[in-house]
């Protein structure tokens, strides 16, 4: 599929009442405050490279969307999991179930952020909410290739790479970009994405077919490494050194496209006894995140479990490389370092993990 | 598809104030299913939610294969406080039961050691603590069979504070060796004072004991000093962990403790399964 297609192809979603989003380039004087602090403008400056940045838009024309390898600021999470989502509407005493209806097309899903969907689909696969939403998802994935040319390694690409990604449709970048040609090869991941390709008329295609998140053969030995150190060879320097860094904003769990603690709160609305449980983003980072009930503590405190900013930033790394590998057999980091780029203090990820390994 | 965040209408019809900031609340299950059927094993919780409070966990203590539900509540936060507001024949959402309860359930065959060996039971609990038991102890010789001794060390500040009291006599009738302690001296009170870990002082345990512990964690690591000391082993001791579950389905990471989650795979834990895990009491 070359640009010419690609873009016809944007406006038959948008014919067919998708609403699309995808990655764009915003230019450095358009971009709103609040898209960017200016603390982290001034202290990591790369992030506006090619003034301007990477975000997840909605696209208009197809003219916007941008399919190279530049990573989006955000990721596409919140797609999946809102930041805050209506579980009921409440009048008195009575609960009404409240679902997604909107039909959403996401355009340039790249590899790391559809490794992440992998662990949504997981986590929550009996959420009926989750469930809903992502039956009027499309994905449709996005990536180059390199070296397509060498065969051997277009077959790994599809059996290591494609087959355990959760997508409808796939476009492989396989040309050295060039501004205005790209060429595409394209795959469907599910009858989804193959009724969409023939209805729009494309059949130069090959089915994927999805063979589960995880790859066949040993388990990954880096996930085994770090679990294996997390869970017996607990290394309290590591932490103790982190905590006195770390200054518990939560933008790494923000920014991060496998932070999906939330918590579950009733918000009252203007009319008498009328409101909504509503499900949103949490911190483990957060004061709050680990209380319990009780009477307060002598420091006026209530009395909660992770009591130090060393105790939260291990519970972190914890859930992603001990608690998600025990429960799904993967690794909960897509190691994409969105985190390390929002730390305002200069955590990078990389570092910690080496640590770890190295303790 | 099944929404597991749907809660059951629930009605209080009766409440029995146990202290000044405790009550027990009666509830029946307003059948908007026909055929609902609740029953939980000792030791699991519910999500108790009252639309613009939210939500939050609490263990049920009622007898076992009661027609209501009994929950035995302190009014300390802003739903508790509400529902301490509330009177006989207001609704609240019950959605349940989660979790684990006290090891005898899931092995049929009553409390036994690794090598299949009967086990007498010392229950250790203070304040809010003695709850999650009720159901056990009210269910003895159901749970655990009439040839198992069943001891209770509890704990609370002052007698006025002790939870079910009008029961114990009762209890005892049924042959369970109910020691009490309070805090603090006070008239009226000629039993044992000071705190639970004075009753190991004062009275021999229960030979061959298993031990259950539910009370506030600052409790537990005096308590398995001195069971460590009556040589208790840590798979013979087992203990309900307190974490705030939001979901109740093992998503939502607020009870995770080391590789487990207090609100599926607890909460009780033997202590063995989790002594390594830093910070867990």
């Amino acid at each position: 599929m070359n640009q010419a297609l690609l873009e016809k192809f944007v406006i038959y979603l948008q014919k067919a009442n998708w609403l699309i989003f995808g990655p764009t380039l915003i230019p450095l004087d358009s971009l709103d405050e609040e898209e960017i602090s200016p603390y982290l403008t001034a202290h990591q400056p790369q992030t506006k490279k090619d003034n301007g940045l990477i975000l997840i838009k909605q696209i208009e024309k197809p003219t916007e969307l941008v399919l190279d390898d530049r990573l989006p600021f955000y990721s596409f999470k919140h797609f999946f999991i809102p930041e805050g989502e209506t579980l009921f509407k409440y009048k008195n005493n009575s609960l009404k179930e409240s679902f997604e209806e909107q039909k959403v097309a996401l355009l340039g899903v790249n590899l790391l952020d559809l490794k992440a969907i992998n662990l949504y689909d997981q986590v929550f696969e009996k959420d009926p909410y989750y469930q809903a939403r992502r039956r009027k998802i499309l994905i449709v994935g996005s990536s180059s290739v390199p070296e397509i040319s060498n065969n051997i390694f277009a077959q790994k690409y599809e059996e290591d790479i494609l087959e355990h990604l959760p997508f409808d449709i796939f476009f492989a970048n396989d040309q050295q970009p060039t501004i205005n040609n790209q060429h595409f090869k394209v795959f469907s991941g599910s009858i989804k994405g193959q009724r969409i390709l023939e209805h729009f008329g494309y059949k130069d295609y090959q089915h994927i077919q999805f063979s589960g998140p995880i790859k066949e053969g040993k388990p990954d030995e880096q996930m085994e490494r770090l679990r294996d150190k997390l869970k017996n060879k607990h290394n309290q320097k590591i932490w103790d050194e982190l905590g006195t860094r770390c200054i518990e904003c939560g933008k790494c769990t923000l920014s991060c496209p496998t932070c999906f603690c939330f918590r579950v709160d009733d918000y009252p609305g203007l009319e008498k006894n009328s409101g909504a449980r509503v499900r949103c983003w949490d911190s483990c980072f957060y004061q709050e995140f680990s209380e319990v009930s009780g009477p307060s503590t002598s420091s006026g405190q209530a009395p909660k479990f992770l009591k130090t900013t060393a105790e939260r930033i291990h519970f972190w790394y914890f859930h992603k490389f001990a608690r998600i590998p025990d429960e799904f057999n993967f690794i909960g980091c897509v190691g994409c370092r969105r985190c390390a780029k929002v730390c305002p203090v200069g955590i990078d990820i990389k570092e910690v993990l080496k640590e770890i390994e190295a303790s | 598809m099944n929404n597991p965040y749907l809660s059951e209408p629930a009605k209080i019809v009766k409440i029995t104030p146990q202290t000044d900031t405790v009550k027990l609340f009666r509830f029946e299950f307003v059948q908007k299913v026909w055929g609902y059927n609740f029953s939980f094993a000792p030791g699991q919780f519910i999500e108790l939610s009252i639309p613009g409070c939210g939500e939050a966990p609490f263990a049920p203590c009622n007898a076992a294969g009661a027609k209501y539900l009994e929950l035995c509540i302190r009014d300390i936060g802003r739903l508790t406080h509400k529902l301490h507001e509330m009177k006989v024949g207001d609704k609240v959402g019950i959605r349940g039961p989660y979790g684990n309860g006290w090891p005898i359930i899931n092995q049929k065959s009553k409390i036994k050691n690794q090598n299949g060996e009967k086990k007498n039971l010392l229950i250790v609990v203070g304040g809010l603590g003695l709850i999650p038991l009720r159901t056990l102890i009210l269910g003895k010789d159901k749970f655990l069979g009439k040839d198992i001794k069943v001891q209770i060390f509890y704990g609370a500040r002052s007698p006025q504070e002790m939870l079910f009291r009008y029961e114990y006599a009762k209890w005892r009738e049924n042959g369970i060796d109910v020691k009490l302690t309070i805090d603090k001296e006070c008239a009226n009170w000629v039993g044992c004072v000071g705190l639970v870990t004075t009753l190991f002082d004062k009275f021999p345990i229960v030979e061959n004991a298993q031990a259950f512990l539910c009370g506030p964690p600052v409790m537990y690591k005096f308590v398995l000093e001195k069971l460590k000391q009556k040589e208790v082993t840590d798979q013979d001791i087992y203990l309900s962990l307190e974490r705030r579950m939001h979901c109740g389905l093992g998503v939502c990471q607020h009870c995770a403790v080391g590789p487990y989650y207090t609100c599926k795979d607890g909460p009780v834990f033997s202590y063995e399964q989790i002594k390594n895990i830093p910070g867990v009491i």
